[in-house]
């Protein structure tokens, strides 16, 4: 009966504890995207400033949600269909002039070289020799996306389609083939597919109310914002436009704003800004690179038998003394009520402090679906706010068994560009605010301030090196690196592409901009034998600094340190050493753990 | 600690100042254990019967004890306080047990390292103490550098807390208002003489009553972190480098320690032993050995094996520790709602660099006066990847200084588009807006006071993180009384998250006004789809392999739905689905569906055969999806139950434990409301009972429970 208590445990449940702020949500399914683009003649014409022609244009930005899928949310399915082709390509292939170029799947390295190979002037030599241009019907078009969608076996929680064209009137009169098209957009709408224009340029204008305004989905607010927009002429006005729509809104969590007794206002949470992290290997087995499932068995060192979480406790050590508690203890200690946000009252927005800073916000927006009534309630609010300048204060209870924050509520308007749509939208950010153990207490050194002089000297500089600072003009190095090194593995190539680190000073361009005023600063602040790169002048004391011998720590001399709590004065080399010398299992290689492992072998070795 | 015999006598019904004085040093040394602070101390008591003191010879310093040298406080100490502590019936001379203090720590100290000197007398100052000596005294306690505190069980300073509301004392603080005795008012005078000699100004801040002291020290200490300095060197270009030293200013801290695993029974950690195994994932789960394994990362669909070496080798590098100026831009660019990261960088000049100081002075001043920022690559260390973020200029009074915030990189940023709320169906009324309007009136938490100066009711970084407060109760409560239930939250705690007490009240008739003004209904939804977790009854924990699989067979069974619509009894080639299906049909009565489900479920189980129990447990597991979404848990709990005891007749441990594996339980409470087992119960259900059963199992002869279990339905 040795396996009767077979008990698995996931090993990173701790750690998903720890962050199950940031992931989670609600995810029951898979997001789909198909690109509709249109191949006829008209996309492949250049333009004489050397500009890209749609097509290109269409397929770098193709390339760009491929690769930012692969990045950020590799499980949504993409498919890339041509329609106005000669040659046709589709599974029972019983559609004319439409080309699955790729089904509906997860994007991987030889797609994204597949698209690669449609790109520049010879990606259009290829796209004319591998499919051509022909007869338009866009009703078989979306007929066969129809079919892509209904072949996926998964559950699929979004489906976008989205149309590239520069072709405002695709069927040019034939009015069979227009209502043939208008019918099976109404009938893709219907199966939940939101169908999205993304208007190239094209002489004289495009006209949206010419044909496509009957076949897209209206826009979620029934405003008419999304038929006023410009066609796109610009390749970055067009991934702007396609990643705003590319990614469908996830919610961290839906929950109620409370204001007072029964006055509860349904609200979404959002994250706007999380770090991107590097994503987490996965362990494979060597002889056929299959990954591996990883199960963790908690079983007693002596007797060797499995055991449950019943048969085990928690447990810290404090005052040399160790504290035990029951799983469901520990849990119920970080339980202060159910999730939610409470109004605590209102403050003039200069309260808010720039450094009260602990975690990044996130983002909070009605949801009329849970509490009729909530949108008109939180736009009140949201008016006022900002009209008299004011954050609301809240207590923020962000899941069930997270301790409560305080965090303030900064209303923002929306702000929409002409043409290009939405750039911030309407909704409070949420700023966390940090308790009195977030803030330490420093000694601000006093030192004497600078002289008008020399702060107008400092003022030339700064005038000299501004800039426009938008904050997607940064990626990550260290994250494009890896998916660069990834790439080049799994397309076999030589060596991964280059990467620019963009948050490398320009340290040449600095230096021909400021020009003598560097020196002329330098001149006013620092005396002529004054170097900053070198450390200030010999404080060490010469001659007798000999590397300290290594410490043994006896046995007795330990227990003195673990009986008296002093194990704190020890050098963590020497703790190591310790560990090490009795045979202590750690965990970590900070102090603290160094120091929490030995006490606690202690406690297990001489007092139980 | 006076423990004499007059500290025991109070008032009917008011706690004698011994049990006030032994509750101060309480709280105390609690704060002190669990902040973990590297601080000594020691206990002295005087008014004791016994006398044990180093000075004590030819009848000098007589009743006085040193109950504990100076060491670090602990739990020992604490149960000392509590058990071995009690009023003596002795008398002793409050200044003589300060002199065996001094000595002690003068003593005690010798060749340690210390920041500072304190002394803290806690008494009822009822003996005569003889001040012959008192200047010698308090000119030793200069030399060697001692500070006093003093807790008394009356206020000291008769204009602060006595004088002003004279009615308030007598309850407040017991003793103050009954008029003190000569020995107490001389021992006053005497106390306030020895503060001012040794701090003209503020000596008497140092005294303290009971009370007071009860109220400061009812919060464990907030967590205290030695600054760590960062050295490093501000450039602008190639030749323009200030030296620098960042701190943390601000950083969401955690507690410091985590939790160990133990054994429940012997509350060791050694005997329990963690072990990760790797398997396939096959039928079969093979195993597979740990040196066999290599890493790999996904790149879309495909997987890339990728050593560490490798990745080690082509990982982006760069030249370690910097803080360097990319440029300078407008404060206005930058959005306070996309700043990341969890901490604050201050950035000053080193405090012995004048030069440095200056210079960063120029640059912090230009900022301000343009309103501007400077944008800055930062990198820790060689280790850590660099980050981009805004340096912004901060002038105090006494100091000024860079801020470091980290911005986000292109990668972090979610552009999502929200439709307008400027839509006619959601534009509130002027009526609306000016409900709204008094709403916020009325929860102003920043007022001006009569002298026109700004107050702040609730600032809330004053407050200590409630999390850590209540993880210290909890510690604490099991550490003195282990054997009890955990402690409610402390009535303070509660108080300060919420609203003050006065927005409360003024706040009542305005929201009221809002709830008239906003009609608010809540929608009644769909259940929503659970997940697998759920359904199987776990919040977290499932490898992700498993909910894959559980959503694979939650899309099956959409896809059948559609496929075969005719289905008119639980089959055998897939009866969870054919089950859910006719559930969902309605078609026959629940219980009679259950029947027919748990036929099957028996018919598998007599192949023995793991293919087959796997297949029952698809089907245990549909049953109590479905019970649950009906709410309906008796059919499902009585079967589960009766299964179980079958269990050791049957043979079918195998079985048992890939259920439990599974972890199917009974349904609780907690999820449909009619059942009669609570969590606890379900929880426990498939782990604490198979040792009984193990012992009763010999004894049940009864081999008819297949019919029986078919009957209950």
């Amino acid at each position: 009966m040795a396996e009767w208590n077979a008990y698995y445990r996931n090993e990173d449940d701790e750690e998903e504890q720890e962050e199950g702020e940031q992931s989670g949500g609600m995810v029951t399914g898979r997001d789909s995207l198909v690109f509709l683009v249109d191949a006829s003649k008209e996309m492949f014409i250049k333009e004489e400033d050397g500009k890209p022609s749609n097509f290109d244009m269409t397929m770098q930005v193709v390339r760009s949600v491929y690769t930012s899928k692969i990045t950020s949310s590799y499980r949504d399915l993409v498919a890339l269909v041509f329609y106005g082709t000669e040659q046709s390509k589709n599974p029972r292939n019983s559609f004319k002039h439409v080309y699955v170029y790729h089904d509906l799947d997860e994007p991987g390295a030889k797609r994204v070289q597949e698209v690669d190979e449609l790109r520049g002037s010879k990606g259009a030599q290829l796209a004319a020799k591998t499919m051509g241009s022909g007869e338009t019907s866009l009703g078989d078009a979306l007929w066969c996306c129809a079919n892509l969608y209904s072949d996926i076996k998964l559950r699929l929680s979004h489906k976008r389609l989205m149309i590239f064209t520069c072709r405002d009137d695709p069927h040019e009169g034939d009015s069979v083939k227009d209502r043939q098209g208008r019918t099976k957009a109404s009938d893709l709408r219907d199966t939940g597919v939101i169908i999205n224009l993304m208007h190239l340029m094209k002489p004289g204008g495009f006209d949206v109310s010419l044909y496509f305004r009957d076949i897209i989905t209206p826009p979620e607010d029934e405003s008419d914002l999304g038929l006023q927009l410009e066609p796109c002429a610009k390749l970055e006005d067009l991934q702007n436009r396609v990643r705003a729509k590319e990614k469908k809104k996830r919610v961290l969590n839906r929950l109620n704003l409370c204001l007072g007794e029964g006055i509860n206002v349904a609200v979404g949470v959002y994250s706007t800004a999380v770090p991107a992290r590097k994503p987490p290997p996965i362990k494979l087995y060597r002889e056929t690179n299959e990954p591996v499932r990883s199960k963790t068995r908690v079983f007693h060192t002596q007797t060797g038998s499995l055991l449950l979480p019943s048969e085990l406790k928690k447990a810290q050590v404090y005052g040399k003394k160790q504290i035990v508690m029951e799983t469901d203890e520990v849990d119920s200690i970080k339980k202060f009520e159910d999730p939610g946000m409470f109004l605590i009252g209102f403050k003039p927005m200069e309260k808010l402090k720039l450094h009260h800073h602990v975690r990044p916000a996130v983002f909070l927006y009605p949801e009329e679906d849970d509490v009729k009534g909530s949108s008109c309630l939180f736009s009140a609010l949201l008016k006022r706010c900002s009209e008299r300048n004011m954050f609301a204060l809240c207590r923020f209870t962000a899941r069930r068994n997270y301790s409560p924050r305080f965090v303030a509520l900064v209303p923002q308007e929306e702000e929409s560009d002409e043409g290009k749509g939405q750039i911030t939208p309407a909704g409070f950010n949420v700023i966390y605010l940090p308790f009195a153990d977030d803030i330490r207490t420093l000694d601000a050194p006093q030192l004497p301030c600078a002289s008008q002089e020399q702060v107008d000297k400092m003022k030339q500089i700064v005038t000299k090196l501004r800039f426009k600072y938008r904050s997607d003009a940064f990626e990550n190095p260290a994250i494009q690196q890896h998916f660069r090194n990834l790439e080049a593995l799994a397309l076999d190539m030589v060596a991964p592409e280059d990467i620019e680190d963009l948050i490398m000073p320009k340290v040449d361009q600095i230096d021909t901009r400021l020009g003598p005023l560097v020196q002329e600063f330098k001149d006013l602040v620092y005396p002529a034998n004054y170097n900053p790169e070198t450390k200030p002048a010999a404080k060490r004391k010469t001659g007798g600094a000999e590397k300290k011998p290594k410490v043994e720590l006896p046995e007795d001399e330990l227990r003195a340190h673990v009986q008296n709590s002093t194990l704190g004065k020890l050098t963590v080399p020497v703790l190591k050493d310790a560990c090490k010398k009795f045979g202590v299992r750690t965990t970590g290689t900070k102090k603290q753990e160094l120091i929490d492992a030995l006490i606690a072998q202690y406690f297990t070795k001489f007092m139980l | 600690m006076d423990v004499g015999f007059s500290m025991s006598n109070s008032a009917p019904g008011e706690e004698p100042p011994f049990e006030l004085a032994k509750k101060v040093i309480q709280k105390f040394v609690q704060r002190q254990v669990f902040a973990e602070t590297k601080d000594e101390m020691a206990l002295v008591l005087f008014g004791t019967d016994s006398t044990k003191n180093p000075l004590e010879q030819d009848g000098q310093y007589q009743n006085i004890t040193v109950h504990r040298n100076l060491m670090i406080p602990d739990f020992e100490l604490l149960e000392e306080i509590a058990n071995q502590i009690h009023p003596e019936s002795q008398q002793a001379d409050w200044l003589d047990a300060l002199v065996v203090c001094m000595d002690l720590l003068k003593k005690q100290t010798e060749g340690k390292k210390y920041d500072r000197l304190v002394i803290v007398l806690l008494t009822d100052l009822c003996t005569q103490a003889s001040p012959d000596e008192l200047d010698i005294i308090i000119d030793n306690l200069k030399t060697a550098g001692i500070t006093l505190q003093f807790f008394l069980p009356f206020p000291a300073g008769d204009d602060e807390e006595g004088g002003g509301d004279g009615d308030r004392g007598g309850s407040g603080h017991p003793g103050a208002g009954k008029g003190l005795s000569r020995e107490q008012e001389q021992g006053l005078d005497m106390v306030k003489h020895v503060m001012l000699s040794l701090d003209e100004e503020d000596g008497l801040d140092e005294i303290y009553s009971f009370r007071n002291a009860l109220e400061q020290l009812c919060m464990f200490k907030r967590i205290e972190r030695r600054p760590t300095a960062w050295p490093c060197q501000l450039t602008i270009g190639s030749s323009l480098s200030i030296r620098i030293v960042g701190y943390k200013a601000v950083m969401d801290e955690r507690l410091k320690k985590t939790w160990i695993t133990v054994d429940a029974q012997t509350n060791k950690r050694d005997d329990v032993k963690r072990e990760t195994v790797y398997c396939l994932d096959d039928d079969n789960e093979t195993e597979v050995q740990k040196e066999d394994i290599i890493q790999g990362f996904r790149y879309g669909s495909d997987i890339v094996p990728f050593s560490k070496v490798d990745q080690d080798q082509m990982k982006y590098k760069h030249d370690g520790k910097c803080f360097a100026v990319l440029g300078f831009t407008k404060q206005s660019n930058i959005h306070r709602h996309q700043f990341i990261g969890n901490q604050v960088i201050k950035v000053f000049a080193p405090k012995d660099d004048e030069h440095a100081g200056v210079a960063l002075s120029a640059l912090i001043r230009a900022l301000d006066e343009l309103n501007m920022v400077a944008i800055v690559r930062y990198a820790y260390d060689r280790r850590c990847n660099p980050q981009v973020g805004a340096a912004f200029p901060c002038i105090k009074q006494h100091y000024e200084c860079l801020m470091y915030i980290q911005l986000p990189f292109m990668e972090d940023l979610s552009h999502f588009t929200f439709p307008s709320l400027e839509n006619k169906k959601f534009v509130p009324t002027e009526a609306q807006l000016s409900a709204v309007d008094s709403l916020i009136d009325s929860m102003m938490l920043v007022e001006k006071d009569e002298s026109g100066e700004q107050k702040d009711m609730l600032k809330v970084h004053h407050i200590p993180n409630p999390a850590f407060q209540r993880h210290f109760q909890c510690l604490h409560h099991r550490a003195v009384n282990p054997g009890t239930p955990l402690p409610p939250m402390e009535p303070w705690l509660k108080a300060a998250l919420e609203r003050p007490e006065v927005i409360s009240e003024r706040c009542q008739a305005p929201l009221e006004e809002v709830k008239r003004k906003f009609p608010l209904t809540a929608v009644e939804k769909k259940k929503q789809l659970k997940t697998s977790a759920q359904i199987f009854g776990k919040d977290t924990g499932e490898p992700d392999a498993k909910k894959a699989k559980g959503d694979e067979e939650e899309e099956d069974y959409n896809l059948a739905d559609i496929a075969e619509g005719s289905v008119t009894s639980v089959g055998s080639v897939d009866p969870a689905r054919d089950f859910r299906t006719l559930v969902k049909l309605k078609s026959l009565p629940f219980g009679e569906v259950c029947q027919q489900l748990t036929h099957r479920i028996e018919q598998l189980l007599s192949n023995k055969n793991t293919h087959y129990y796997m297949k029952s447990i698809t089907c245990i597991q549909a049953f109590r999806e479905q019970s649950v979404k009906l709410g309906k848990a008796d059919l499902y709990n009585s079967y589960l139950q009766s299964l179980k005891r079958s269990i050791p007749n049957r043979g079918l441990e195998v079985f048992w434990d890939l259920l439990v594996q599974d972890a199917v339980t009974l349904i609780s409470k907690d999820e449909v409301e009619g059942s009669t087992v609570s969590k606890n119960e379900a929880n426990q259900f498939l782990i604490t009972d198979e040792k009984k059963e193990e012992v009763a199992a010999p004894t049940t002869e009864d081999t008819g429970d297949v019919d029986d279990l078919l009957d209950m339905m």
